[in-house]
């Protein structure tokens, strides 16, 4: 099936390219919480077509499937782990920053460690502290695993199938109320590695990924009409980071905002706003401009939530702030 | 309700002797891979002594018999996940001592380049994907390897071995109930040296015994004595056949003391923590077994003894005069 510009929800643009990787390659596994339910949204509807042994429900231990997981890529297989809210990845944390992201560099090359993590990240109202974090930079600085965090469907279809045949431990999220946004799905392949730039403009960068990325593009249409062309980078690749595309645009551009639902600190924000200015120095004409989280968790009450989330006035705010800086 | 008569128990098998026709058939191989992981680590204990070894060792003399026991019994293809103690299990399937050395000394010839180290030392040909600096982590991962080998239908199976210490790490149990559920084909292997590093396991484990933990996920616990070969060999034949043909997994505790620390140098800082005693020697226990049943166990210790010392002195030597890495080797790796 090849997925020619077909309009899809973003969720099930994920279970289509798992589809069809499972499809071509045997040893393609996906195991988790609630999978053959399809509680989170990847999975659902892919029991019905690969049944219980591809598709399997596993115990609510994170640490002990996702080490399974790693054997298992160790061995041949090419596992998918749906750990459901990103979150839960804390529990795994050894297994997947300790040994999945370690193994290949410790053995001098020898073994390969070809999984997929899938994990909801960000905040969809009320889930509170525990269920709503991005957590992106943990994994961008946890060094050998590689992170994809799509915002529509062409990129999660497309990223997905990049992933599974990833021989990397790949943590790849997307964000729970993007779940079902419907998008195109183009006949152009995106691949781990790349970002997303549209829409095209002159006068800023902004930088942004998941929910921020979406809510940017909503801003740039509100900057056109005030005369501010605005260029969206969708940085859907955030390990290793698509330098080149990035500084293309900032050198096009000169001005940067670059926008995390995440805590500031050493946010990939900040490891985007800091790389930028150490390799694009001379090309910039304003200071870049971090739009982020406060350093908190994230607060239950769904009007404390949003106050602390950058809004797509936040952000048509600070783009003009840059604009005119 | 649980039915507790249908749950399996734990076994106790101490103090048997091997038979004649077995030892005449294993015991060569076994007092070989027994004397060779001795040298090796000796050497090892000598090479830190003398200030010329990095980083932390953590020596395994007097478990010889756990590493060599189990591993005689898988084949090629089978894989181990091993601890930061895990020189003799690396030895015993069938690893390089010159390699091995290489990779302790940091070289370029080793395993792993010289960016795993004693606790990373690691060969997928050979059927170990290795050893592990994280208590217990390793465990997971056998399991992981164990679905692969029965998903591709290779007929493999997988070795998990851990430590006393890693009995207080849920990522274990967490493994062992997937095995159960999943009948994976993969062997756990706990070896209660009885010191969780410095401290003394009974002092900080509840419960009966780790072996009787296992029961409680319907799987059978065996606790076996450490320093016997041919005792260990028989439970892991056994638990490696029962895994191979598809009846999951066994968990098996072997009972042996660790002669040295926890790791070399350790005097350095850490006071006296336990009794200085005589230990049970697991090679002495074969040879003795050899010649009581008349197979002349002493006469082949001197021959092999004499071997292995050469082996693991050209070893070492080569070892020693491999280049250091490259430095740009630091920078890959990382991704594919």
């Amino acid at each position: 099936m090849s997925p020619t510009s077909t309009a899809k929800r973003l969720t099930p643009a994920m279970a289509d390219a798992i589809a069809q990787e499972m499809r071509s390659d045997p040893t393609v596994y996906l195991w988790g919480v609630d999978v053959t339910v399809g509680v989170m949204g990847p999975t659902r509807g892919l029991a019905k077509e690969f049944g219980p042994d591809k598709i399997r429900d596993c115990p609510i231990s994170e640490a002990g499937f996702v080490g399974a997981a790693v054997g298992a890529a160790i061995g041949g297989l090419r596992p998918i782990v749906d750990i459901m809210f990103s979150s839960f990845t804390y529990v795994a944390f050894d297994q997947i920053v300790n040994q999945a992201g370690r193994i290949r560099y410790m053995t001098g090359g020898q073994l390969s460690v070809p999984m997929v993590i899938i994990g909801s990240a960000g905040a969809a109202g009320a889930n509170a502290a525990q269920h709503s974090e991005v957590p992106s930079a943990l994994f961008m600085n946890a060094g050998g695993l590689r992170v994809a965090f799509p915002s529509t469907a062409h990129q999660a279809f497309w990223l997905m199938r990049s992933a599974i045949r990833s021989d990397d431990p790949v943590v790849f999220l997307f964000h729970p109320a993007l779940a079902s946004a419907r998008g195109e799905v183009r006949d152009e392949p995106l691949h781990l590695g790349d970002a997303e730039i549209g829409p095209e403009g002159t006068d800023l960068s902004i930088l942004a990924t998941g929910m921020m990325a979406t809510r940017a593009r909503a801003a740039a249409a509100v900057l056109a009409e005030r005369g501010i062309w605005a260029e969206v980078v969708d940085v859907c690749s955030l390990s290793p980071l698509p330098w080149d595309a990035i500084l293309k645009s900032v050198r096009k551009t000169g001005r940067v905002l670059a926008v995390e639902e995440a805590r500031l600190t050493c946010s990939a924000a900040s490891e985007l706003a800091a790389g930028i200015t150490e390799r694009a120095w001379a090309d910039l004409k304003a200071p870049v401009k971090r739009l982020a989280v406060p350093d908190t968790p994230i607060p239950f009450a769904p009007t404390l939530e949003e106050s602390l989330i950058p809004s797509e006035e936040d952000i048509v705010k600070a783009a003009e702030e840059v604009a005119s800086a | 309700m649980i039915d507790r008569r249908t749950l399996p128990s734990r076994k106790e098998q101490n103090g048997q002797m091997t038979e004649k026709v077995v030892l005449k058939e294993r015991g060569e191989s076994w007092l070989r891979t027994m004397v060779r992981g001795r040298l090796f680590e000796q050497s090892l204990g000598e090479l830190y002594e003398r200030g010329e070894l990095v980083g932390v060792v953590h020596l395994s003399i007097g478990l010889e018999a756990t590493a060599a026991g189990v591993c005689s019994n898988l084949r090629k293809g089978d894989q181990i996940t091993s601890t930061h103690r895990g020189h003799n299990h690396m030895i015993a399937r069938g690893l390089e001592p010159e390699r091995m050395f290489a990779e302790i000394l940091g070289r370029s010839t080793g395993y792993c380049g010289g960016k795993g180290g004693s606790m990373h030392v690691a060969n997928f040909e050979l059927g170990s994907v290795g050893a592990n600096g994280i208590v217990g982590a390793g465990v997971p991962m056998a399991a992981g390897l164990g679905v692969a080998a029965q998903k591709l239908g290779t007929g493999n199976v997988a070795v998990a071995f851990c430590g006393d210490g890693a009995a207080n790490q849920g990522v274990v149990w967490e493994s062992l109930n997937l095995a159960a559920l999943w009948k994976i084909p993969v062997i756990f292997v706990c070896e209660n040296n009885g010191f969780s590093e410095f401290t003394p396991t009974d002092r900080v484990t509840a419960g009966p015994g780790i072996a009787d933990r296992a029961i409680g996920y319907g799987v059978s616990g065996v606790v076996v004595d450490g320093t016997n070969v041919g005792a260990v060999s028989a439970v892991a034949e056994g638990a490696i056949d029962r895994a191979r043909s598809g009846e999951g997994p066994t968990f098996i505790e072997t009972r042996a003391e660790r002669w040295r620390g926890h790791h070399e140098g350790e005097e350095s800082y850490v006071g006296t923590y336990r009794e200085t005693k005589e230990f049970k020697d697991p090679i002495v226990q074969l040879i003795q077994e050899m010649d009581a049943a008349g197979l002349d166990g002493s006469l082949l210790y001197e021959k092999i003894h004499a071997e292995e010392k050469d082996l693991i002195e050209r070893s070492l030597a080569v070892a020693q005069q491999a280049p250091l890495p490259e430095l740009s080797t630091a920078l890959e790796d990382v991704f594919s």
